[in-house]
């Protein structure tokens, strides 16, 4: 990419920061307002928690988008670092008196990291489709390894994980907050403000710059002196250290860490939610997190409705993929490739 | 000894339905360029068909077994008209081919799922079952299931099939000519279109034997597809992409690991060993083990 392009680009898409504002309203409007209204619950419980499970998502579609957006390999493994996160957390919260829940975030990006490292070397090696199925089978791998070991609990996974407290006090139940999803929310929220910002920064500085050479033409790329091999590893590790944050999120949320957070299918999940929402796009990820969530959702409220005897959202997910595939490639917030 | 001879031969059939399921697969990535991800579920889609005409309609194997055959053939050139066609005119089958084959598998899975339920279903008896002696070794007897036999011949059938296919017919050199690089062979006077829709037919046929052996064998149900369809990825990528004999090569080696697993390791990571080797093959030998040598990076 020449250097005019470059400031070219870099002036088209400036961060959209009254969005965040708006998001910011939004976030505040939905934690507090039962705080106002006299009769209580306006908002449900539900609804707050589906709020929590996107955002949860939302980070970890985040951290996908540094390898398989700015890098542009497709990866079908990311779930590994997801799991080794809730796994991380559930195993050191639960087996360790006194460890906190904070600190384990820690210890599992580093692990999250260090089981990125052949998958990252594998990257520099092979490309494309082979890529796609070595991160799969990477994935499957440590899910039959979590299910067949009995001190992370075989097919049941890991239950009872305490809530994250926060000095001192449990995160649900926090005494200034109406409802016990809201501290998880506003956390979640400063979170992704966080990567999104990060995400920015690092993509409009040489690092990204060199990514997106790379990920334009790797020949090209490496005649004109970059690195490939050690961006593409970086890539690969920094998406891996984000994921497995989302991951502990989910233990501490959830409360429970079973195998199938290794899985491929939520690997998949994962990397649909950034397709979707649109590639190299930061609001894209967010929203491809928060669309993959909360659809189904509806969707189940119609199933009752109409008492459909199956759960039709994968069979309309398959054809969203293709019909976002055929008329969007670059997904439904994404950015047309030059 | 004897014990591992044994599982080493109870290992054999299901390799080869494998090695079928390793073909579907490259055929069509080395002619479209498409990692085909519905593959494993025209496999799936192939063993109800099969389940259906054995149960229901009451016809025998090898009837059976070749009009699945043709469904799965159906379905697959189904799965390329509406998939792949529209994204080849467009010219972003590179870019986006992957993303929609994962969307029409999900959705190929999950409509299966919805009309056939989750349940479990075992195709009705079609032959009888014994343990035919083979040799002995040290005083015990070496059995191979006559089940087993059968797929194993049916499987190798359809192999040298195939090969003749490839080596003798015009459309199967084109194919093959086609696996080395389209754009020479279009530039030729190929059509190759109609050489795609082949290759899918082909591709679709093989699945649905595959599947409808498997059904001979285990119970079927509507996300088996998912696994198989990795594994036969796997054998293909041991044996050796665009190679048949590499692919039932790969299928046996994969088929005998994963008996030797159960057997002598834990069942819990039979499944698991095939993302083993294939991982270790690609990063020690990508070319797999009869595999041709491409030119760039794979």
């Amino acid at each position: 990419m020449t250097g005019t392009a470059a400031i070219a680009k870099k002036k088209a898409d400036k961060p959209n920061t009254k969005l965040y504002l708006i998001a910011l309203v939004v976030v505040l409007f939905v934690c507090f307002l039962d705080d106002f209204t006299p009769s209580g619950r306006v908002i449900p419980n539900y609804f707050k928690y589906i709020i929590v499970v996107s955002m949860i998502y939302a980070v970890a579609s985040l951290g996908i988008n540094f390898y398989s957006g700015y890098q542009g390999d497709t990866s079908l493994g990311h779930a590994v670092f997801f799991g080794m996160g809730a796994y991380t957390t559930a195993y050191l919260t639960t087996q360790f008196e006194g460890v906190s829940f904070w600190l384990s975030i820690l210890v599992g990006m580093i692990l999250s990291a260090i089981i990125a490292l052949p998958v990252a070397w594998a990257g520099t090696r092979v490309k494309g489709s082979f890529m796609v199925v070595i991160t799969y089978g990477y994935c499957e791998i440590f899910r039959y390894l979590a299910t067949n070991s009995r001190s992370l609990g075989g097919t049941a996974g890991m239950a009872g994980i305490p809530t994250p407290r926060i000095f001192g006090v449990k995160l649900t139940k926090i005494p200034w907050l109406p409802s016990n999803k809201d501290a998880f929310i506003l956390i979640l929220f400063a979170i992704i403000c966080f990567l999104a910002f990060f995400t920015y920064r690092v993509v409009h500085s040489r690092v990204g710059y060199a990514l997106s050479a790379i990920r334009e033409d790797e020949i090209a790329a490496y005649a004109m002196g970059i690195n490939v091999k050690a961006y593409k590893r970086m890539a690969m590790v920094t998406s891996a250290v984000i994921t497995s944050v989302a991951g502990s999120f989910y233990a501490g949320f959830a409360n429970v860490a079973d195998p199938s957070l290794f899985g491929a299918t939520l690997s998949i999940t994962i990397f649909t939610m950034l397709v979707i929402g649109g590639r190299r796009s930061i609001t894209g990820a967010i929203f491809g997190a928060f669309f993959v969530i909360i659809c189904p959702e509806l969707l189940r409220y119609v199933q009752d409705l109409i008492g459909l005897p199956f759960d039709p959202w994968y069979i309309l997910y398959g054809v969203i993929l293709v019909i976002v595939m055929r008329y969007k490639p670059e997904g439904l917030l994404g950015k047309k490739d030059s | 000894m004897a014990v591992f001879i044994q599982q080493v031969v109870n290992g054999l059939a299901q390799g080869g339905i494998y090695a079928l399921i390793a073909i579907g697969w490259t055929t069509v990535f080395g002619i479209v360029g498409v990692m085909n991800w519905t593959h494993g579920e025209v496999y799936m889609l192939g063993a109800y068909i099969g389940y259906f005409l054995t149960s229901y309609a009451g016809l025998p194997m090898i009837p059976s077994l070749l009009l699945s055959m043709g469904g799965g053939a159906l379905i697959a050139m189904l799965v390329d008209q509406i998939g792949y066609v529209p994204l080849r005119k467009r010219g972003t089958l590179a870019k986006s081919g992957f993303i929609t084959a994962l969307g029409l598998s999900t959705f190929l899975r999950y409509s299966a799922n919805a009309a056939f339920t989750a349940n479990p279903r075992a195709y009705p008896k079609l032959m009888n079952y014994q343990p035919i002696a083979l040799f002995s070794i040290g005083g015990t007897q070496i059995t191979i299931n006559s089940l087993h036999l059968i797929i194993l011949i049916g499987t190798v059938i359809i192999m040298i099939a195939l090969q003749m296919f490839f080596t003798k017919t015009i459309i199967g050199k084109a194919m093959l000519a086609g696996s080395q690089d389209m754009n020479t062979l279009a530039l030729m006077g190929a059509d190759s279109e109609r050489l795609i829709k082949v290759t899918f037919a082909i591709s679709g046929a093989l699945g649905a034997a595959a599947g409808f052996f498997m059904g001979m064998l285990y119970m079927i149900f509507p996300t088996m597809g998912a696994l198989a369809g990795l594994k036969g990825w796997a054998c293909a990528i041991l044996g050796g992409i665009g190679s048949i004999t590499g692919s039932l090569v790969g299928g046996v080696l994969i088929g005998i690991a994963e008996t030797l697993t159960s057997g002598f390791i834990s069942t819990g990571y039979k499944d698991a060993i095939s993302f083993v080797i294939m991982i270790l093959v690609l990063l020690i030998k990508p070319t797999g083990l009869m595999g041709y040598t491409f030119e760039e990076k794979v």
